[in-house]
């Protein structure tokens, strides 16, 4: 009783002092260096993180510690423990950092969080770099972003389906977190394919916050098709889940419905094959931790960003069943594209 | 009418009818459900010994995880880099668990804890948005906006007698949307831009940044202090306060309350208003800790919300609070999150390992009061 009082007391008393003896801030930059600092290729070690556990990042794994090896790097490690989560990711960045990594490629949970998450990194002496998603906003406080422009990829995405239903009729869009500032561009890239039809083709509903996992996508598809299955002349997804669930679900249904999907996941491309699946739109997660991993390495060897927070569109390919057999090369060709380009143009070294 | 002319004890939530001489303060003698209610808040657990009280186990579990992180990774100790965000998410998550723990005093449930700190983030935001406040009116406004939500829920609990899980899982879903809609109109998308001026000062500075002459303070992030401020109010409201007792008599059982005079029907919106009062803080400080006002601000607030004070030895039933075991429980979670964090597990056994560590930490606990009551003692 007494001694809490007095404690509380004690509390108060020590705030009023330090506020009256007027503490002055100490200036920031002192206490970590980094910057300035060439590090050899053999003191590098770059963790590629994304969100948390999507097939969408698989690829990541594979692709960075194949690039790592072939720069002679300490280290590439690929940590999806963040859980998409933004809380827990700089969490797990922050303990990267604490054992020694000294590079990050970043898919940032939230878009709009992110440039403090890496504000907070660069600040510290590492190097950043935005993976497969940009920053909301106008600014980006990493090195460079490498990334598919996602209004550009749902914009060519919903072009195909126009262009398989005929250019008339109706078409529906499935996607994921409607809070989420990607999938707003998303909506956006979706809604300019179909203003431009000039009213030949309605987007009749926008279903969000399916891309879960795939069993809610499942049920809401499902509960689409009874509804409605049988006024939709298209869907167009721009989210992984849907895609699969929206590919498997009309064809099951046998309705007459032009899917257009997203990403390459066996279903889809399959269902590309064989007809059930108009297109789909496929990313480059290879090129992304591949061209990532040299660059943040060539950061920290001494390169700078000619062009500081730069956007780089990583690449979107329309896969139909005329080029489905060759469309890797054609990603492997961007890959390719995309490495001189950091060497020519974007790197100053 | 006839609503005057009885004093008997079963009038209305909101009856000030009280029945002559059971109007009495809460006894304070340890007998009955009002004295374990007294018990957990108090200083001291009477009639117990030390070693059951479950805020020690916690206190040796969280030593000996961090003597075994440390030793297997010595970045464990890592100040700028792992104890600093340590601190500022035990700070957080504290909070969310003052806000839980305050609607389990009562042995309900506020399953809206994550979306009230939303809405109360969003509120916050707009006032930096729209009218260039200072950061302190936004904390305010937060506030004020979690209580206020806080407060309907109780309300409609009180009026409809319905459960407050339903009350508040509704509530949930309702305000999810109302959160997605009101960015979408007011954002323009899905998160204030604006940052106002100190913002990014609370976020990423320790006391150490701050210098008296030679001496600077200790590496404690700025956002520390407002989870204390918390817990000593929550600490001290039910522990000290008239109203906080009487809000535990309540969760120990809402007839006897009655039968005693107390006007259940506010204690129950106190209660939740002050649960929301704190989401909205908790709200407020991880939108600073993570550096915007967005929409996802409180997502991943419901299990720890809970996590926290079951684990310090909050009653899910009701009744009984430790404000200073939910800040030991989120330390907890805490420290396990950033061990296993370093020692590079991969996502699934993260979770695993997680889970692995809290039943073991709750059957110690389970242990320790059978023990306790095998010695004859009945906590």
């Amino acid at each position: 009783m007494s001694v809490r009082r007095t404690g509380t007391a004690a509390v108060a008393v020590l705030c009023l002092t330090l506020t009256a003896a007027g503490c002055s801030k100490r200036e920031a930059g002192s206490a970590t260096g980094g910057d300035g600092s060439t590090l050899s290729a053999s003191e590098i070690k770059v963790a590629l993180v994304p969100g948390g556990p999507h097939p969408y990042f698989q690829p990541w794994k594979d692709a960075g510690a194949e690039e790592g090896k072939e720069l002679g790097l300490s280290e590439v490690t690929f940590n999806e423990t963040a859980g998409w989560d933004q809380t827990k990711q700089n969490d797990v960045l922050s303990s990267l950092a604490a054992q020694g990594y000294n590079a990050f490629g970043i898919f940032g949970v939230s878009p709009e969080n992110i440039n403090s998450t890496f504000t907070d990194l660069t600040d510290q002496g590492f190097q950043v770099a935005s993976l497969a998603s940009c920053p909301a906003g106008d600014e980006n406080k990493a090195a460079f972003c490498l990334a598919t422009d996602v209004e550009v990829a749902a914009y060519r995405a919903a072009q195909a389906a126009i262009e398989a239903m005929g250019g008339e009729g109706s078409l529906v869009h499935l996607t994921g977190n409607r809070v989420d500032s990607n999938t707003q561009r998303r909506i956006a890239g979706v809604e300019k394919a179909v203003s431009e039809t000039g009213g030949k083709v309605e987007l009749i509903q926008t279903v969000t916050d399916i891309d879960v996992d795939l069993q809610s996508a499942q049920r809401a598809v499902a509960d689409l098709l009874a509804a409605k299955g049988g006024d939709i002349d298209g869907i167009v997804t721009t989210a992984y889940n849907p895609a699969v669930a929206a590919a498997e679900g009309v064809k099951e249904a046998g309705l007459p419905i032009k899917v257009v999907a997203i990403d390459d996941d066996p279903s889809i491309i399959s269902g590309v094959e064989e007809g059930s699946v108009a297109a789909t739109v496929t990313q480059n997660p290879v090129g992304q931790a591949k061209v990532g991993t040299y660059a943040l390495s060539k950061l920290l060897e001494g390169c700078t960003m000619k062009e500081p927070g730069v956007a780089v569109d990583s690449g979107s390919f329309v896969v139909t069943s005329d080029n489905v057999a060759t469309y890797d090369d054609e990603r492997s060709a961007k890959t390719d594209e995309l490495m001189t380009a950091f060497q020519d143009d974007y790197l100053s070294c | 009418m006839n609503r005057k002319s009885t004093a008997t004890p079963r009038g209305g939530p909101e009856t000030d009818v009280q029945p002559p001489r059971l109007d009495a303060p809460v006894p304070d003698d340890g007998h009955g459900p009002e004295g374990t209610a007294a018990e957990r808040v108090g200083p001291r657990a009477a009639g117990l010994p030390w070693w059951a009280n479950p805020r020690v186990g916690l206190v040796v579990v969280i030593a000996v995880l961090v003597l075994g992180f440390s030793s297997a990774r010595p970045a464990f100790l890592d100040v700028e880099l792992t104890l600093v965000p340590l601190q500022r998410d035990i700070a957080v998550f504290a909070v969310v668990g003052l806000a839980q723990l305050a609607a389990l005093s009562l042995g309900h449930m506020n399953l809206a804890v994550g979306r009230m700190a939303a809405l109360a983030a969003f509120s916050a935001g707009l006032c930096y948005d729209r009218f260039g406040a200072p950061l302190v009116v936004g904390l305010v406004v937060a506030l004020v906006v979690g209580a206020l939500v806080g407060a309907l829920a109780g309300g409609i609990i009180t009026a409809t007698g319905v459960n407050s899980f339903v009350v508040t899982l509704a509530l949930d879903f309702g305000l999810l949307g109302v959160v997605a809609l009101l960015y979408d109109r007011f954002a323009g998308g899905v998160a204030f831009s604006v940052r106002p001026p100190g913002l990014d000062a609370l976020r990423s500075d320790t006391f150490s940044d701050y210098c008296a002459g030679s001496v600077c303070g200790p590496p404690v992030p700025l956002l520390v202090p407002f989870a204390l401020v918390a817990l000593l109010a929550v600490g001290l409201f039910f522990g000290r306060t008239r109203q906080g007792r009487e809000i535990l008599m309540t969760g120990s059982s809402p007839r006897a309350a009655r039968a005693s005079g107390i006007p259940v029907g506010r204690r129950i919106v106190t209660a939740h208003a002050l649960s929301g009062l704190l989401a909205g803080l908790a709200g407020f400080m991880l939108a600073t800790a993570n550096g915007a006002f967005s929409a996802s601000i409180g997502e991943s607030f419901l299990l720890p919300s809970f996590l926290a004070p079951v684990l310090g030895g909050t009653l899910l039933a009701g009744g009984a609070v430790s404000a200073f075991g939910t800040v030991l429980g989120a330390t907890l979670t805490s420290v396990i999150q950033k061990g296993l964090n370093l020692l590079q597990f991969e996502a699934d056994a993260l979770q695993i390992f997680i889970g692995v560590v809290l039943v073991v930490a709750l059957s110690l606990d389970r242990i320790r009061q059978v023990l306790a009551e095998r010695r004859g003692v009945r906590p």
